[in-house]
């Protein structure tokens, strides 16, 4: 395994670098000459694998179907549900974390949130619905963000919890002999030393609301409401054949988020595999 | 636990948990009540009828054929899928391990499947099996083969949905396990090999077991998301064709949104719950101990 037991790398070492690069990028190949292909080649029964010509006639099109007002919603509903579970998970893990509450709350608490992490959607989905249809937050953005705390408001205790756990006590106590209030060193000291923390929280929980689909399909009735998960299914399940379009809005889709590949890396590594999915 | 100190403030404290625990209340903690009570009952959405029928809610989905092959379908899901990933990862880390030319952008790229949405992966896959159009069939009817009905031939296409999540998250189990290979002392190799081991050996005597916690890890992960796989057969197959590929999460949506069987559906949705339960009981020890 370390280099004595493994040896020198070889070529087979190199050639299944090759294989597994192959592997991996060419369905991402296949949507980007798919998205540049015309809609007339893309349904040619002969598939190329280059495109005889480069049109960008599919990204116009889908910049023309409302590809905008789509992308809009999405990052308002993954930003905003986002921002209300990070303030709402950091207040509850700073308290789980100072001050122990009677009953085992601190446990059964955190343990509840795992549950619910691992839990399928599904299984919420018919009482969530119920109750979202009563107090009409059904085919509404803010309906959406509510029930993605569902996703976001677990993960981002959890992951919180984790960074804020080693946290240095002597800087609150600091501030609080200079006489601050709870709520000033709360703001003021335990914020910015779990900032990073904060931040990489933030990141993922973005990524999994901008991914949901489950209530999204079940809660947004009108088009315009819809979130670029749903623009994409319908375009799979509606119009068979607009591939060009189809995969247009996806490399759209995609682009933001590969960006965040090499800090996933990053965090991966670094042992926070356990916050994850 | 770090107690601030004695003078500490129950007001405040209670007054910061409290939006969190209402939220987790009203969204998490309700619905499981809510759907556990519906089980019980008859209760169709569209006849407006409530009825108290006791256990026969779960009697008629436990022989439900539909909900057995479902049920059967999600295991074998997340036992292909899950063989697949983790004997991939567990070999994809062992050949890339340590350090090498290129490593960090190889690495970055081999994790974009797991970046990108799932709803793109999704279409591309879909592009890629088309039955008369897609790449894949133009390659076998290029070497004279018969084109292979992925996504609309019943013994085929649980098996490509299979595919596609394999191709999505063996890059996390590769990453899962790598971290847990660094982690391992390099002196360990060292002294062993100077014992003579050979790198069989030293592979299933030394690394395997040593992995065994991350191992055991991405099974839990894995087999926890299949059960709630929803999208991926949404946008591939619907569930078809017949109900060849249908899921639980799929079944329970069918039952609750398309037939409105709330009660039916309830019944589901806590058989699911049940096993859950059953893999979160070990989860969480797991993580408890870890956390200890």
């Amino acid at each position: 395994m370390t280099g004595s037991v493994m040896g020198r790398k070889g070529l087979i070492f190199w050639l299944l670098m090759a294989v597994v690069l192959f592997l991996v990028l060419f369905p991402l190949y296949w949507i980007l000459i798919t998205a540049l292909k015309t809609p007339l080649e893309n349904i040619s029964p002969v598939p190329s694998l280059f495109p005889s010509v480069i049109s960008f006639e599919n990204f116009f099109n889908v910049m023309r179907s409302g590809f905008f007002k789509n992308l809009f919603n999405s990052l308002f509903v993954a930003f905003t549900s986002t921002f209300f579970s990070l303030v709402l998970a950091f207040l509850a893990s700073y308290a789980l974390l100072r001050y122990k509450f009677p009953f085992k709350l601190n446990v059964v608490f955190l343990i509840w949130v795992l549950v619910v992490k691992i839990l399928p959607p599904m299984v919420l989905s018919i009482p969530l619905y119920t109750m979202f249809t009563k107090v009409g937050l059904i085919n509404d953005l803010w309906g959406l963000i509510l029930v993605y705390q569902v996703y976001t408001l677990p993960y981002c205790i959890w992951m919180l919890f984790g960074f804020m756990k080693s946290l240095p006590l002597e800087f609150e106590q600091a501030a609080e002999i200079d006489g601050a209030s709870k709520l000033k060193t709360l703001t003021h000291v335990v914020v910015p030393l779990a900032s990073s923390g904060i931040a990489a929280t933030a990141i993922f929980s973005i990524i999994i609301a901008w991914d949901e689909f489950l209530f999204a399909l079940l809660f947004i009735r009108s088009p315009r409401l819809q979130t670029l998960p749903l623009k994409i299914v319908s375009f799979i399940t509606e119009y068979e054949t607009l591939w060009g379009d189809l995969m247009a809005i996806g490399l759209l889709a995609t682009i933001p988020v590969l960006f965040f590949s090499g800090y996933y890396y990053k965090r991966l590594t670094e042992g926070f595999s356990l916050g994850l999915k | 636990m770090k107690i601030l100190n004695k003078r500490s403030n129950p007001a405040f404290f209670t007054l910061i948990l409290l939006p969190a625990l209402l939220v987790i209340l009203f969204l998490t903690v309700y619905p499981v009540l809510n759907t556990i009570i519906l089980s019980f009952f008859k209760n169709n959405y569209l006849s407006d009828e409530i009825k108290f029928i006791g256990l026969k809610n779960f009697m008629n989905i436990g022989s439900d054929s539909g909900f057995q092959r479902a049920f059967l379908n999600t295991l074998t899901f997340a036992a292909i899928a899950t063989v697949a990933e983790v004997g991939l990862g567990i070999f994809l880390a062992l050949m890339f391990f340590g350090e090498f030319r290129g490593k960090r952008p190889f690495m970055i790229t081999v994790i974009f499947p797991m970046m990108v949405s799932t709803m793109v992966i999704s279409a591309v896959w879909k592009v890629l099996y088309h039955y008369d159009i897609g790449l894949f069939n133009h390659i076998l009817r290029s070497m004279n083969l018969a084109p292979v009905g992925w996504l609309i031939d019943q013994s085929q296409a649980l098996l490509s949905i299979i595919i596609v999540d394999i191709w999505q998250w063996t890059p996390f189990a590769f990453l899962i396990i790598q971290a847990g290979l660094n982690s391992i002392p390099k002196e360990i190799f060292e002294s062993s090999s100077i014992d003579g081991a050979g790198y069989f050996r030293n592979l299933f005597s030394i690394t395997l077991p040593i992995l065994s916690s991350q191992i055991l890890l991405v099974i839990m992960l894995r087999t926890i998301d299949t059960f709630r796989i929803f999208g991926k057969v949404y946008a591939l197959t619907q569930g078809g064709p017949g109900n060849s590929t249908e899921t639980v999460s799929y079944f329970i949506y069918r039952e609750g949104f398309s037939y409105f069987n709330l009660g039916r559906a309830s019944a589901a949705a806590l058989y699911v719950l049940i096993v859950i339960s059953i893999i979160a009981l070990f989860y969480i020890k797991g993580i408890m101990k870890e956390e200890n």
